[in-house]
């Protein structure tokens, strides 16, 4: 019997270190694959901070009106926030080099399935940076609007129109990634309607002294002689 | 010179095209005028018989909107005493929409352009606008000194109360006489008369391209290449009334063709150091000064609300100076606001800067500069209605004179915009 227990676990033995053994490049691939997709990174992230410094990217960016970019940048320079995200695309594409060098059939489904998702996490990436621009440029338009026609509560509509997109893009780019879809729509169309509703009440609400005023402007003109405005601009 | 035919409404095409045939018809003629102010057929009539008075064999085409005129009824053919008219409606852009912004302005103005060079004139002549009390003949008067001073542009001093024209007076007519040195009192008319050397740059230019502008390039266009200008003395003009809630719109659609003019001759104007005046002819006409209140409080209030939430645009555009005095002058009352003409003049310029640099999109650049404008409006009323006030010349003589003295800071900015930021 002994000799039976002896054989089994030789045998196990043999097998494991025989895996362990088939194991090993695979191992050593991806060590190697990391170690120079790491240099790369290094040095990929090095020439496109240099290049956006030399372009003074933080500073057009400001102008352009992504200010708040920065404020999410590590050191608040949307310059090594790229430079960062390009060495971590580098250092994962490595990482899935590697991990399809081992000879495993769920590798392989592994890093298949990842490639097959890229696409959707680069459409989702792109309708939140054109959300992104669109947002604010529809903010600036209402902003400067408002303010034009004289109207107080000029931020707030703003800041309510730019919310407004930012809320859509994330969904559109949420349903891209196809993100538990039916949540996100549900969520969507709660906060959605539920800005509007708050963006309605508060103009209602804020609106009502300054309609009651127009009425009794208008109701003070028209007891009084009408007086013409002197001012001619073109 | 060859006989027009006297039913010359022909057809042309509904845009600048004009067909060889229609000229040919048409034969040529000494004298265009294109009559674009809103006019009925009696008043057309009028300006036609004015200047069928003329002296002298000129050979007078009029075009105009008036579909209901026919051709001329009056003198068939120039004589030693008179000139001949006759209507040319055909050559004239038509719109389906009333000729409203300053796009269709210039398209029209364009028009007018290429019928004179078809019928080879050696001038045009523009009536835009209407006079409170009709000179006649006020076209002459602005056509003549093409004739009889070789002028290449003649602009119109109209006679003004204190509180008109007040874009022209507080942007248009001093940066105009602080950039090219010519002290020109309308650079953007309406009304020009315009000689056959001119209008053929300007047709040249416009086939060129690049956002040109027909109405608003002339006086930039004449005075970079150095063209003699000469500046006629009319009455009031009737000014369209303010429509308060289309500000922001006017403001930049009037500011546009300037600005980009003013990038279009950068390599011009920065040549130039002072501003010397222009030939004028004929006599002011004094007007009794309306005595009416303005009331700035509104005007105020949008200079504030702007100075509230703009301040995130504005702080692409302006200078952390500049951005200070505005917020010292937004805690003012509305007694004592006055907005100096030093602090409007650096205003000015970097809003031209920044439409340039396309710091942000052009439209909300300028739009952005409403409650600015207002301030700037707010501030002058009260100068001028105050006890012991300033005429309204010397006021906006001061002004210009700011403008003069400011130009420095607009060309160090203009050349090294990054470098020199006060």
């Amino acid at each position: 019997m002994w000799e039976q227990v002896k054989q089994a676990l030789v045998d196990s033995t043999a097998r494991f270190l025989t895996r362990f053994a088939n194991l090993l490049p695979g191992l050593a691939a991806l060590l190697i694959a990391l170690l120079v997709s790491a240099v790369l990174a290094w040095i990929l992230a090095a020439i496109v901070r240099r290049v956006l410094a030399g372009l003074h990217f933080d500073e057009r960016l400001g102008r352009w009106g992504f200010s708040s970019l920065a404020e999410w940048s590590p050191m608040k320079s949307p310059t090594r926030l790229i430079s960062r995200s390009v060495a971590a695309l580098v250092i994962i594409s490595g990482f899935l080099i590697g991990i399809a060098a081992f000879d495993f059939d769920w590798t392989h489904l592994f890093v298949q399935k990842t490639f097959d998702y890229i696409p959707d996490v680069l459409a989702a990436l792109l309708v939140l940076f054109v959300g992104n621009i669109l947002a604010r440029f529809l903010a600036r338009s209402v902003l400067i609007g408002a303010v034009n026609l004289n109207l107080q509560y000029a931020r707030f509509l703003s800041i309510g129109v730019k919310w407004i997109v930012i809320v859509l893009a994330f969904a559109m780019a949420l349903e891209h990634l196809r993100i538990a879809p039916s949540i996100v729509e549900l969520a969507f169309g709660i906060l959605f309607g539920g800005i509007v509703l708050t963006l309605a009440l508060a103009i209602g609400l804020s609106s009502k002294d300054l309609i009651a005023k127009s009425v009794e402007r208008d109701a003070k003109k028209a007891s009084s002689e009408p007086v013409e405005d002197p001012l001619r601009h073109l | 010179m060859q006989e027009p035919t006297r039913d010359a409404n022909v057809e042309a095409d509904p845009g600048l095209q004009l067909t060889d045939p229609t000229a040919d018809q048409i034969g040529s003629a000494d004298l265009v005028v294109g009559i674009l102010a809103e006019s009925d057929s009696n008043a057309i009539e009028k300006v036609c018989d004015a200047l069928r008075r003329l002296p002298g064999p000129l050979r007078i085409a009029v075009l105009h909107d008036d579909q209901q005129q026919g051709p001329a009824t009056a003198n068939s053919e120039a004589t030693q005493e008179h000139a001949f008219v006759f209507h040319v409606p055909s050559l004239l852009a038509k719109r389906d929409a009333p000729v409203t912004g300053i796009l269709s302005v210039s398209e029209t103005y364009q028009s007018v352009f290429s019928a004179a060079e078809k019928l080879q004139a050696r001038g045009c002549c523009i009536i835009a606008s209407k006079l409170e009390v009709a000179t006649t003949p006020w076209a002459w008067r602005i056509a003549q000194p093409l004739f009889e001073s070789q002028a290449d542009l003649v602009l119109p001093h109209y006679a003004r109360r204190k509180f008109e024209g007040l874009l022209n007076a507080s942007i248009i007519a001093p940066m105009m006489r602080a950039l090219y040195g010519k002290r020109v009192n309308n650079p953007m008319g309406p009304d020009f008369g315009v000689s056959q050397r001119l209008f053929e740059k300007m047709l040249a230019a416009k086939a060129g391209g690049n956002q040109f502008n027909s109405m608003a390039s002339l006086t930039p266009t004449a005075l970079c290449q150095n063209l003699q200008i000469i500046e006629v003395h009319f009455g009031s003009r009737i000014y369209p009334a303010t429509d308060w809630s289309n500000m922001s719109s006017a403001l930049a659609d009037v500011l546009t063709p300037v600005f980009v003019d003013m990038e279009r001759n950068a390599p011009c104007w920065q040549r130039t150091r002072v501003s010397v005046p222009v030939r004028v002819i004929g006599e002011p006409l004094l007007l009794d000064q309306d005595s009416t209140a303005v009331d700035t409080r509104p005007m105020l209030e949008s200079f504030q609300l702007g100075n509230r939430e703009l301040q995130e645009i504005w702080s692409l555009v302006l200078p952390p100076a500049t951005l200070f005095e505005l917020r010292k002058l937004s805690r003012l009352s509305v007694e004592q606001f006055r907005m100096p003409d030093e602090l409007w003049v650096r205003i000015v310029y970097d809003f031209a800067l920044a439409h340039r640099l396309r710091t942000i999109s052009r439209d909300h650049l300028l739009r952005s500069m409403t409650p600015l404008y207002l301030g700037w409006v707010a501030s002058y009323a009260h100068d001028l209605t105050v006890a012991g006030a300033m005429s309204p010349e010397r006021r906006l003589e001061g002004l210009s004179l700011a403008y003069e003295a400011g130009k420095s800071y607009l060309v160090s900015r203009w050349r090294w915009p990054d470098r020199f930021n006060p």
